[in-house]
């Protein structure tokens, strides 16, 4: 209850310095929507030329890429401290202070700030995913709409936990924030189906880096009914409870070794 | 008169070779995405009527591929400057005060500093990877013939071209720079601007996939000779008179941009308020 509390105290005091900049703000909204109308746009002029991309309609694509945003969006809401971390609070030193508070440290990170970009994300996401939705006829049922919203959520945990885990080498090397990098761009290849992947690709983002199984598979499952939906959910429920921990026991051994600048 | 903007240049190109980590850490992050757009490309070109020896927009899917590594080695070499965001800290830190009293114009050493850079990279990078690919892709008969002595035409005009790009996309940061004069931070504008460069430059896909009406718009815009144009050159897929038409419409658009830039910045400095300085 007192974590509830504070959460909601610290959160607070970050949206209030958010919006010392609001014109940056607004512009930031708007070429956030922009960015994406882009790439969306540059999807649909390449499907034009094609019947469909290996099987899938245009909707079943629009689908796939406004869903992968729903996982991606609710990370970006609570966790977006947590780059800081990776490319300068470590280095920098700044972190002394959390570190001389009664509270973990890791949890201070999560309350840090809390990113209303992650909004956007989210509406447009759904918006996609909706008007895709209604130019696709598939039989909706019970299991796959579960297994979409286990995907979401549970997926959100995983993409945190690889954040937090990354993040976390910052406390050893300084800096890890390239490593967070190169991790989380693989969310842009779950964007499409992962049949336009060869083999050993598909494997890796189910196995390794598991975009592909809250991403891909779930919305196969509505789709085509290509897996069992429960069997599903309990796999990414398993994997995100794995993540996680092992994010949070590589966080307390790494947070021991940080070392203050001094100043 | 232009010996005063040497140290800027040399710096440009110190600074770039300072940060070679970060470089090889952007090449491991292109690789995963040049890898992606392959796979997604192969898969349309599977999919497409045609099959796999279908041309697309006048495209085969070797000379997609092709174009989709030379695009992305291109943008590397040429979009390297900081210029908005060292006009964002000027303007932060209020240090953008010492340079209006020095007898250097704003706009020139940062025209300086990105050619310095541009200097380096092609020099450390361009050249070693331009020819590395070309090889690469010419003798997997990637690229359409190259017959060799209008190659090396070809090439002169893409150095040529590089240089505009370079050009052209620090006058477009600067200008996106100086707006932050009004918004005191550069995020937002920031991706604003990379966001159209890479869409309308033909980055994203090439621009003869955008229907009639917009391509035909886009065509006259500055920002296909930012990355579509040169990249085009250098394959061979623009004869020389279509070459020459790029170059012309670069060059128009530098001398236009520069003297938007330089209205802007003569009301935007107005606006200046040092923080403390």
């Amino acid at each position: 209850m007192r974590y509830v509390h504070l959460y909601f105290t610290c959160i607070r005091r970050s949206m209030i310095s958010r919006l010392e900049y609001k014109k940056d703000t607004i512009i930031a909204l708007f070429s956030f929507f922009f960015s994406n109308l882009c790439s969306l746009a540059a999807l649909y002029f390449i499907l034009q030329s094609i019947p469909a991309l290996s099987g899938y309609t245009l909707p079943e694509v629009g689908f796939f890429y406004g869903f992968s945003m729903l996982p991606i969006a609710l990370d970006h809401l609570f966790s977006d401290e947590f780059w800081l971390v990776a490319y300068f609070r470590v280095k920098d030193g700044d972190m002394d202070m959390h570190f001389l508070r009664p509270v973990p440290v890791i949890f201070q990170m999560f309350a840090e700030t809390f990113q209303p970009e992650g909004f956007g994300e989210l509406i447009l996401g759904v918006a996609l995913i909706s008007v895709c939705a209604a130019n696709l006829t598939v039989s909706v049922t019970f299991g796959a709409v579960a297994v979409l919203c286990v995907g979401a959520v549970f997926g959100a945990v995983i993409i945190t936990s690889l954040k937090v885990a990354m993040a976390a080498l910052a406390f050893i090397f300084k800096r890890s924030g390239p490593l967070l990098q190169i991790i989380y761009n693989f969310s842009n290849y779950a964007k499409y189906p992962l049949a336009i992947y060869p083999a050993f690709i598909r494997l890796l983002l189910i196995f390794v880096l598991p975009f592909g199984l809250f991403i891909s598979l779930p919305v196969d499952t509505l789709l085509y009914g290509t897996h069992d939906p429960w069997l599903l959910c309990l796999a990414i429920i398993l994997c995100a409870a794995v993540f996680f921990a092992l994010a949070v026991w590589v966080w307390i051994l790494c947070e021991r070794r940080y070392e203050s600048t001094g100043s | 008169m232009l010996k005063k903007y040497r140290p800027f240049l040399r710096a440009g190109a110190i600074d770039t070779m300072a940060y070679r980590f970060n470089i090889l850490v952007w090449a491991v992050i292109t690789v995963c995405q040049v890898a992606c757009l392959v796979f997604l490309w192969l898969a349309v070109y599977r999919s497409s009527a045609g099959g796999m020896d279908a041309e697309i927009h006048g495209f085969t899917y070797r000379e997609m591929i092709a174009y989709v590594v030379l695009t992305t080695i291109f943008n590397f070499v040429t979009f390297n400057n900081d210029t908005l965001w060292n006009i964002n800290t000027d303007i932060k830190k209020g240090t953008v005060g010492n340079y209006l009293i020095k007898p250097i114009s704003y706009r020139g050493k940062f025209a300086a500093t990105s050619l310095g850079s541009l200097l380096t990279m092609t020099l450390m990078f361009g050249l070693p990877l331009y020819t590395a690919a070309l090889v690469t892709l010419g003798s997997l008969g990637f690229l359409p013939d190259l017959s060799f002595p209008a190659f090396f035409a070809h090439l002169g005009l893409f150095l040529l071209a590089g240089l505009c790009a370079s050009l052209l996309n620090d006058v477009i940061a600067y200008i996106f720079g100086v707006l932050c004069f009004y918004t005191s931070s550069g995020w937002g504008l920031n991706s604003l601007k990379e966001t159209l460069v890479a869409f309308l430059s033909g980055t994203l896909l090439p621009l003869a996939f955008f229907p009639a009406g917009l391509r035909e718009v886009v065509r006259w815009m500055p920002f296909a000779g930012m990355s579509q144009n040169p990249v085009l050159i250098l394959m061979m897929k623009y004869d020389l008179a279509e070459s020459l038409r790029c170059l012309a419409v670069s060059a128009a658009w530098i001398v236009l941009l520069e003297l938007f830039a330089k209205f802007l910045f003569s009301r935007a400095v107005r606006k200046v308020t040092v923080q403390g300085g």
